[in-house]
């Protein structure tokens, strides 16, 4: 309801711009003034998309993260410092409370700047590895901007990576050069499933600490497609975490600067545009998923053998308890927040969304069907019969892929055995009726035996039956 | 009820006199295998058919009237059954239910019908000294009475 509400004030409003599905409050921490004049049109960018930035220094005693328990603000950028830390007001545990309270961090890196002690050990925690030598950048002798670095082949000229999966969604695609200068690598931990890189070195690439004074690089920390460039963390409670591994990369210059790869044609940057991507997959403009209506009902009852009666026709709907066998159908509306509104959630052919029926352990597990679209959603729709088996057990959607939120919605039902009146008679299962006669037969044979016995008393047994009598 | 037994015993008279030496293979007619061996060691030079009709003969001359209708009726309480039987292994036990009140009404019924063949052969007069043979149908009706009302109620 919130978000139809939400919605309706932006169209009142007359603003067409793109609005966060989870807020608008940025905080940029940012040391200085002068620092922050270069970023002119990055901030721009995100104010004309309905951010509302509020600039601080690290070093203001007054900035906090928190206000009465709840977050102050909805997003953070952080810009690498220039002096050793933080400040009290930033420490990797507050930034954590501010993950965990579903706010997102955009952490930007500088080989220039060397990182804080704080910021690395918040990204370890992370399963986020930085070289362990502050001054470390990415070096590449065959990916480098001829013009501005013909000489150190430290601004690096990257294409978007492809996807991570074929069946993942691409948020960062598109055409053009990137230009990465004085990068810090980032490795990720192969243990987490919460991490995924967004853009990743070329194979040519290694990260180099230029206080070194040995002429050959020796045992590098990464090397290649190793090196994350762009990493992202997205955790259980669907916050979100990028480290962009280029401060610089984001200034103006960089935005509209031209840059000519080895043995290529001058062309203009693309930094603008993935800078918007990045910002917009981290602040939760994209890849929000939101569940609308889940139901489920007997998929012999159908809406419309009620007619306008409205009470019977959601009387059917989500009934607590159902029976063993029962053919059941099951709902559920899916949108997608794009940018500013939300659409219908499409699902690649390659991936699927799948229903779950599950005690303890999933005794279904079915690919839900699109049935019908809305202006804003799909509803997805799966019919089956329930499994022989009585019990609690609940409808499971568990769709967790990356770069999208995570949903797990669950609906329980109880589930009953047959009621002693719902077994069908008898004489409807015609493989039973060999029996059924067999039983009849032993009657009537029983029956006629009796009667032969009593009218068949033997002659020896008459005087002993009179003498009886 | 001290009456009727004495009757009973007194009765022993009227019953036409049956030689001994029959009524003991009379006897062991129900468990055929054991008295044909028996009788075949005696007279080792009949063939296996004679002693087989002897047998039957012997049955047929000695039996009383009403064991042998009682040996009609397990018969052919053995014949339903195993119909039954053999219609479950080939079709499959589905509806187990009717399978097993239409089996076991048949075992029942025997079981039943068996107990009042003992019980009013007069070769087991001895045994059952105290229950007449009223007594011992009245028991077998109200018994099987019982077991068709439960197959009849279990098969649904």
């Amino acid at each position: 309801m919130r978000w139809l509400l939400s919605l309706t004030f932006a169209a009142l409003l007359g603003i067409v711009q793109a609005l966060s599905s989870s807020g608008s409050r940025l905080l940029v921490v940012v040391e200085e003034a002068a620092e922050r004049a270069k970023y002119s049109t990055f901030w721009k960018d995100l104010e004309e998309r309905g951010y509302k930035l509020t600039f601080d220094s690290p070093k203001n005693d007054k900035l906090s993260l928190f206000q009465h328990g709840e977050r102050s603000f909805d997003h953070i950028l952080l810009l690498p410092p220039k002096s050793k830390g933080l400040g009290p007001a930033l420490t990797p545990n507050l930034l954590l409370q501010f993950i965990n309270k579903d706010g997102n961090i955009l952490l930007t890196l500088s080989a220039d700047a060397p990182t804080p002690t704080a910021i690395f050990s918040l990204l370890l925690e992370l399963d986020i590895h930085l070289p362990p030598d502050r001054n470390s950048l990415v070096v590449d002798h065959f990916n480098y901007d001829t013009t501005s670095a013909s000489e150190k082949h430290d601004v690096l000229l990257l294409t978007r990576s492809s996807p991570l999966r074929s069946d993942a969604r691409n948020f960062f695609g598109g055409d053009g050069a990137l230009a990465f200068p004085r990068a810090v690598a980032q490795e990720l931990g192969n243990t987490s499933p919460l991490l995924a890189p967004i853009l990743r070195a070329k194979s040519t690439a290694y990260s180099y600490s230029p206080k070194d004074v040995v002429e050959t690089v020796e045992d590098p920390f990464a090397i290649g497609e190793q090196i994350a460039l762009v990493s992202s963390m997205q955790a259980r409670n669907s916050a979100r975490f990028t480290v962009f591994g280029s401060a610089e990369a984001l200034e103006d210059k960089w935005f509209d600067a031209k840059v000519k790869p080895v043995g290529g044609k001058d062309s203009k940057t693309a930094n603008r545009e993935f800078a918007q991507q990045v910002t917009a997959w981290t602040f939760k403009e994209l890849g929000v998923l939101k569940v609308g209506s889940v139901e489920h009902h007997l998929s012999s009852i159908s809406e419309e053998s009620f007619g306008n009666d409205s009470v019977a026709r959601l009387g059917y709907l989500n009934p607590t308890i159902y029976r063993v066998k029962n053919d059941v159908t099951f709902n559920i509306e899916f949108s997608e927040y794009s940018y500013d509104h939300l659409a219908p959630l499409k699902i690649d052919p390659a991936d699927a969304l799948q229903l779950e029926f599950t005690m303890l352990s999933p005794f279904h597990r079915l690919d839900l069907v699109p049935i019908s679209t809305t202006a804003n959603s799909t509803i997805f729709s799966s019919s089956f019969k329930l499994p022989d088996q009585h019990g609690i057990f609940s409808f499971r959607v568990n769709y967790k892929r990356p770069f999208l939120t995570n949903v797990d919605v669950k609906r329980e039902v109880t589930v009953r055995h047959f009621a002693h009146d719902e077994w069908p008679r008898s004489w409807e299962i015609s493989a039973g009726w060999v029996w059924i006669a067999g039983v009849w037969i032993t009657v009537i044979g029983w029956v006629a035996f009796v009667g032969i016995w009593l009218w068949s008393e033997p002659a020896y047994d008459k005087s002993k039956g009179k003498k009886m009598q | 009820m001290p009456p009727k037994q004495r009757a009973q015993i007194s009765s022993t008279s009227s019953v036409p006199p049956i030689p001994k030496s029959i009524t003991s293979t009379s006897q062991s007619t129900t468990h055929g295998k054991s008295s044909s061996t028996s009788s075949f060691s005696s007279k080792s030079n009949q063939s296996a058919q004679d002693v087989l009709i002897d047998l039957w003969n012997n049955y047929l001359n000695t039996t009383p009237q009403r064991v042998k209708l009682v040996d009609v009726f397990m018969a052919f309480l053995v014949m339903v059954g195993g119909l039954q039987f053999v219609y479950c292994v080939l079709v499959g036990n589905y509806p187990f239910n009717a399978f097993l009140s239409g089996f076991s009404a048949t075992v029942g019924q025997f079981v039943l019908t068996a107990s009042l063949r003992i019980q009013t052969n007069p070769e087991n007069k001895m045994e059952f000294r105290s229950v007449s043979h009223e007594r011992a149908f009245a028991d077998f009706v109200f018994g099987s009475l019982i077991l068709h009302f439960f197959c009849v109620n279990f098969i649904n």
